[in-house]
């Protein structure tokens, strides 16, 4: 019966090999074969270490980790201060956070738009209360803000979901062998929830990483990161094999970042839903 | 005479308009081991909890060597505590669950290492050092999690039906190696639990407790043997509860029969609960019992025969060592003495509920 | 404490429903600008269901996340049973491999699959976005599935069979019962993840076929429909209310379940209980399926009895009347599929890989001498374009710069590049591209993002051609887009147009056709083309070689010089027309005679066509761009 069922599995392995495993070898073929008589090469990865692209790679990483950090550092105390609310069902605060996403990403980001503009909302409300205007749209800080923006809920809802399953006996036993409400969440409740903490920053650090449209709607075309490099390869300079180059460049950084949430979340239980 | 050591003075406590606790009064002396008993829901683990400082009553007063500690926080109150699920810490090995409240109060080095010791030495955990809790049984997780709480030298100890989640045998070990702690360690005890036979093997004190109300406080043999009323009497042991009307000081009748008794001061002709217990009636041949009844069940216990006997309709339970087989008429003893009489409940609140467990 | 946490939660709350108040709001603006609030109106609302583009892309992206989530739900599930059975190591390797679409980028999964789909010749289309979703949804089906699998207790399931129930019907009473919960939240988190997606389907569509992300991300560059913000507001709403409602019905339900004591309510209460769940749980699912089904198809009949007779246009965005279209599917039966690009580069390289046969794209003149060059574009037969005498002989002649001997292509707009820039910032009078290097307007510039009108800006400043293949002049110019960088408040294409009549810049450089609108919504606004001269431009028809519907290509660009449709498309565009029958036929004289519009020849004088530089100069041009983009 065991070993008869683990043949439904099948129909998915085909379509993981297919769909999954031969698309990234055909990423890593381009990358090593010319453009023109498609003979192995290591040219196209000398057209990605240049200064440029080196550059667009640096300010990716630059930004998606101050992005990811500031993310952290808002999800930790909400995820907190949810799981301490006895909030009936835990549906409800997913259900908040996911609600967000039936309004179209590109718009809510380009909505944004609209708010940081010198003209925007936030200025307006700024010259309202007497305060000097800031100047937010088109400025690395935007791009942030749009990363911050869109991928909050991926920070919280992973380390909440390892905060709820916090036994509060656990807490009450720290507290009741005399340690105070800061050396409980230092000694406590911050080491249990680490793998919640990496799974949240791989949800978060690999699509910021890699984004092109953020900076691409919130950036004014000004800031180039590496997603918009490959963007550009593949739409509209149809260079494949520099693109698939700097693609293996950019999944060199995933796959590290895979391996670290690997190692602290072998249970699965920083699961995001 | 010992003096009191925790105090609580009128506590009331409810969670969303449930009342848990309605002016509770307890006092327990130190070096007691003080049990709350009390089926689940009638307030036992509140008013621990209320005493570790993990809640705060709505109103009332904690006082511990007669200071108020009513809004003092649980790291600050010199009591530990024993969950009910060993609350061990899961990314600790035991020696650092153990060290770890004496490293918040910032102990040397050799005195922690010392303690550690003396106190897996003390549980019978020698060894087990640098396992993680994953890797305990649950009887050895349990004694972790004492030794976590006894190496602070609390004055109180706070346990949680410690002994809850652990098997038969398992428990029993475990009871006699509390009251050997006990008596090793000089502390106050207070316990919870809904185990009335765990109740009766270690405390000095038992408070029963039912839906927020202390139903009785007093000895294990007192509670036992004068239970105040039918909850009392229903939840400790096994016991037949019979509606009776006292006649008279001394004189009670019950299934139809007046049975002389010890009890005084009921008034006359008054309805009374009045309690038998099954080894203090006798089974002896039908001529010579007070009344007569027919064997209707019988089931062999062991060192007795648990018997039903039917007397005048209403089906009493009789221990006895001698057996009688089912259909026969027997007739039924019971000395003065044995019988406890009661008052009825006059409120809806005292009345006694079927026991959930 | 209590007050400081809930302030905290209200600011995140703010955080994260702030754009989405914005778009609501925007919804009701009755202005077709983003940037000027011009009164409350419920008219996007009517139009919406008109716009048949923004209708059949929220078809598709429904059907699409539908069938995805479907077929994900289906695959991911019998797949989780099946590792949940497997041994250790297989298990691991299975899981391994789940786990990579999850974390990797989307970006990569998104050109993997494209490079797969183009060498596997796989057409880019509806199949090629439902493979992509499908792959990425599976690995959430599965996730949310494995816990529960974990969690089921194998003896229930023996039990059964103990019981004697056939292993089929007990897996189906015991475990599949178990799971269930999990394939269902598994299931809606699929559909909302291929709701959203944008990446992977920007990578992977084809022509024709548009979701409402894609439609979105071409419609940013141009300024956003307020249909597509009046659709957005109605299925946030929609959604919104439905989870609310099954929401507070499983709250109560949990409430009624604590009721223990009084059996008769609870009893009362189960019957209510189930008759919500089944309203929420079957009923509304299913209308809503339904729905979609019923309503794809029948937009969709008429495009399936069509398909033979039909021709696909490539053009700019916003770039002809919609109207037109529909006008012409009327008059000939024939069915337009049509499709839009930003710019030249942007367009050119899917005429070169022939993953989509166009009939009719819209280059600008020096990209049609690229494809002449090249050898993608087809010779027209003038005998089915009778109405080319309508296109004045001047716009021909500037033609035959690109297209030598009038072959390829039929002139359809044209103007000039200069300066718009605001009269109340810019107090002195403009007249020189010099201005856009004045610090005092630092980050109040919007530069063109594109290669060449960057460059020709520069390359004119300096007083070269604007089609430079001197590397000196070039790298010049790239030096002085670079000190131009940091004055420039963002490169953008269509964009100019709502920021400048948002108020949000002094000076943009931008086509003469967006002057006019622009100067319409906001009377600050000024164009000038520069006295050192500037780039004219024509944008022409041409078809290219694999076309499949030549002559029907051939029979929209006729349809497109007639007079009384070229009017049409002036008025809607606002793009100076070389049609001259149609420039007579305008009944104001303010615009029939507009300097912006159809400028005097001592403007054109100063001013060049780009022509084809060849791919050596062309890949200089990008790279130094990129250079200044990314420096």
């Amino acid at each position: 019966m065991k070993n008869k069922r683990k043949w439904l599995a099948a129909p998915y392995g085909v379509w993981a090999l297919g769909f999954i495993i031969i698309p990234l070898l055909m990423i890593v073929y381009y990358a090593f074969t010319s453009q023109e008589d498609g003979r192995f090469t290591l040219s196209n990865f000398s057209s990605v270490f240049t200064a440029t692209t080196m550059k667009a790679l640096g300010l990716a990483l630059g930004l998606a980790i101050l992005g990811t950090l500031i993310c952290l550092l808002l999800a930790y105390p909400l995820a907190m201060i949810l799981a301490g609310a006895h909030v009936g069902s835990s549906a409800f605060i997913v259900l908040i956070f996911v609600l967000p996403m039936w309004m179209n990403f590109l718009l809510r980001t380009f909505a944004w738009q609209t708010l940081l503009e010198n003209n925007g909302v936030i200025n307006s409300v700024l010259r309202l209360l007497g305060l000097p205007a800031a100047h937010l749209i088109n400025t690395p800080a935007a791009i942030v803000f749009g990363m911050v923006y869109n991928f909050l809920p991926f920070m919280i809802l992973p380390i909440y979901n390892v905060l709820i399953k916090i036994d509060r006996d656990v807490i009450e036993a720290a507290r009741d062998l005399g340690a105070g409400l800061w050396t409980t969440f230092r000694k406590i409740t911050l080491p249990l929830s680490v793998s919640g903490i990496i799974s949240g920053i791989t949800m978060v650090f690999v699509p910021s990483l890699t984004t092109f449209v953020i900076s691409d709607l919130l950036g004014g075309g000004k800031i180039l990161l590496i997603g918009n490099l490959i963007e550009q390869e593949f739409k509209q300079l149809n260079d494949w094999n520099v693109g698939s180059a700097m693609s293996m460049v950019l999944m060199i950084f995933i796959v590290l970042s895979m391996m670290v949430s690997a190692r602290y979340d072998r249970e699965g239980e920083g699961a995001v839903f | 005479m010992k003096n009191k050591l925790i105090d609580l003075v009128g506590i009331t406590k409810s969670f969303d308009d449930v009342t848990v606790l309605d002016d509770l009064n307890l006092y327990i002396r130190e070096n007691e081991f003080l049990t709350l008993l009390g089926p689940s829901g009638c307030g036992k683990t509140t008013t621990l909890r209320i005493i570790g400082g993990f809640e705060q009553p709505d109103s009332g007063k904690v006082l511990f060597d007669g200071a108020d500690i009513t809004a003092l926080p649980p790291n600050r109150r010199q009591l530990n505590t024993v969950f009910q699920r060993y609350a061990l810490f899961p990314h600790m090995t035991i020696e650092e669950n153990i060290a770890f409240g004496l490293k918040i109060k910032k102990k040397s080095q050799a005195y922690i290492r010392d303690k550690i010791r003396s106190a897996l030495r003390l549980v019978n955990l020698e060894g087990y050092e640098d396992r993680l809790p994953s890797a305990l049984s649950g009887g050895q997780q349990q004694r972790v999690a004492i030794a976590r709480a006894i190496v602070n030298e609390p004055k109180v100890l706070l346990l949680d039906e410690p002994l809850g989640a652990l098997d038969l045998k398992l428990r029993q070990d475990m009871q006699y190696e509390l009251m050997r702690l006990k008596n090793e360690l000089g502390i106050t005890f207070v316990y919870v639990t809904h185990d009335q036979e765990e109740a009766l093997t270690m405390s000095d004190t038992i408070v029963v407790m039912n839906q927020g109300y202390i139903q009785q406080i007093g000895t294990p043999e007192d509670i036992y043997n004068e239970p105040q009323n039918a909850f009392v009497a229903d939840f400790i042991g096994d016991s037949n509860i019979l509606d009776g009307i006292m006649i008279e000081d001394r004189l009670v009748e019950i299934l139809g029969t007046k049975f002389v008794c010890v009890d005084t001061g009921f008034g006359q002709n008054r309805p009374v609960d009045v309690v038998l217990r099954p080894e203090d009636l006798e089974l002896v041949p039908p001529e010579k019992g007070i009344v007569r009844g027919r064997v209707t069940n019988l089931i062999f216990k062991g060192v007795h025969y648990e018997m039903e006997v039917m007397v005048n309709g209403t089906a009493l339970i009789v221990h006895g060592t001698r057996m009688a087989a089912v259909g026969d008429e027997v007739g039924i003893c019971v000395d003065p003495f044995n019988i406890q009489i009661m008052n009825k409940p006059e409120s809806e609140d005292e009345e006694a509920v079927t026991v959930e467990e | 404490m209590k007050a400081l946490k809930r302030v905290y939660m209200a600011l995140i709350l703010i955080l994260l429903y702030a754009p989405i108040a914005t778009l609501i709001v925007l919804s009701f603006n009755s202005s077709r600008s983003r940037a000027k609030w011009g009164g409350f109106t419920l008219k996007w609302y009517r139009t919406l269901f008109q716009n048949e583009e923004i209708m059949n892309a929220f078809y598709t992206t429904l059907m699409i996340a539908l069938i995805a989530a479907l077929l994900a739900t289906l695959i991911g599930t019998l797949a989780a049973i099946g590792i949940h059975s497997m041994r250790q190591r297989t298990r691991t390797i299975f899981m391994g491999v789940t786990n990579i679409p999850m974390l990797n980028s989307e970006i990569v999964m998104g050109v993997s699959l494209m490079l797969l789909f183009i060498i596997g010749r796989i057409e880019l289309g509806f199949g090629t976005i439902l493979i992509a979703h499908i792959t990425f949804n599976i690995p959430y089906v599965i996730l949310s599935v494995m816990p529960k699998l974990r969690q089921t207790d194998r003896s229930i399931y023996e039990a059964a069979l103990d019981l004697g129930a056939t292993p089929f019907y007990a897996f189906r009473k015991t475990i599949l019962t178990d799971i269930m919960p999990g394939i269902v939240s598994g299931f809606f988190l699929a559909f909302t993840m291929s709701l959203d997606d944008f990446v992977v389907t920007y990578f992977t569509k084809g022509p024709g076929v548009d979701t409402l992300s894609t439609k979105i991300y071409s419609e940013v560059r141009k300024g956003i429909k307020p249909e597509i913000y009046s659709l957005s507001t109605l299925l946030f709403l929609m959604i919104f209310v439905l989870l609310v409602a099954v929401n507070m019905a499983s709250m109560k339900e949990s409430k009624k379940e604590l009721q223990k004591n009084a059996a008769h309510l609870a009893k009362h209460g189960r019957k209510r209980i189930f008759t919500r769940r089944f309203v929420f749980g079957r009923v509304l699912p299913g209308i809503l399926c339904a729905a979609l089904v019923v309503g794809w198809f029948s937009s969709r009949t008429g495009e399936t009895l069509a398909a033979q007779n039909q021709v696909i246009v490539y053009n700019w965005g916003e770039y002809i009347d919609p109207d037109v279209i529909d006008i012409f599917e009327e008059e000939t039966g024939i069915r337009v599929i049509y499709e839009e690009f930003e710019t030249n580069e942007i367009m050119y390289p899917k005429i070169k890989s022939g993953a989509v046969a166009y009939d009719c794209v819209c280059p600008s003149d020096y990209m049609i001498q690229k494809m002449i060059d090249n050898d993608l574009l087809a010779e027209l037969n003038w005998d089915n374009i009778p109405n080319i005498k309508n296109i004045g002989d001047m716009y021909m002649k500037t033609s035959e710069q690109f297209d030598p001997g009038n072959r390829y292509s039929v002139p359809y707009c044209w103007g000039t590049i200069g300066i718009l820039y605001n009269k109340k910032m810019v107090s002195e009078p403009v007249d020189s591209w010099q201005i856009l290097w004045d610090s005092r307007y630092k980050d109040s510039i919007l530069m063109q993002d594109s290669v060449r009108d960057a460059f020709a800006v520069a390359l004119k400043y300096l007083g070269y051609s604007a089609n430079s293949t001197n590397i000196r002049e070039l790298t010049e110019a790239q030096q002085l887009l670079m000190t131009q960088k940091p004055l420039v408040q963002a490169y953008v294409v269509d964009q100019v147009r709502d920021k400048m009549i948002g108020n949000e810049a002094a000076l943009g450089v931008i086509y003469s056709g967006e002057a006019i609108y622009t100067q319409q919504e906001n009377p600050d606004l000024e164009y000038v083309v520069p006295k050192e001269g500037s780039n004219v431009w024509i944008d022409s028809w041409v078809v290219p070689k694999n076309a499949k519907h030549k002559e029907n290509a051939e029979k929209f660009i006729n349809f497109l010089c007639r007079p009384d449709i070229a009017l049409k498309n002036f008025e809607y565009i606002t793009y100076s027309t070389p049609n001259v029958a149609a420039q007579q036929m305008i009944e104001d004289p303010a615009v029939r005679n507009s300097p912006i519009a159809f400028p005097d020849e001592s403007v054109l004088e100063r001013c060049e066509t780009y022509s084809y530089l060849g791919s050596d100069v062309e890949e200089i041009y990008n790279r130094l761009w990129n250079e200044v983009k990314s420096r």
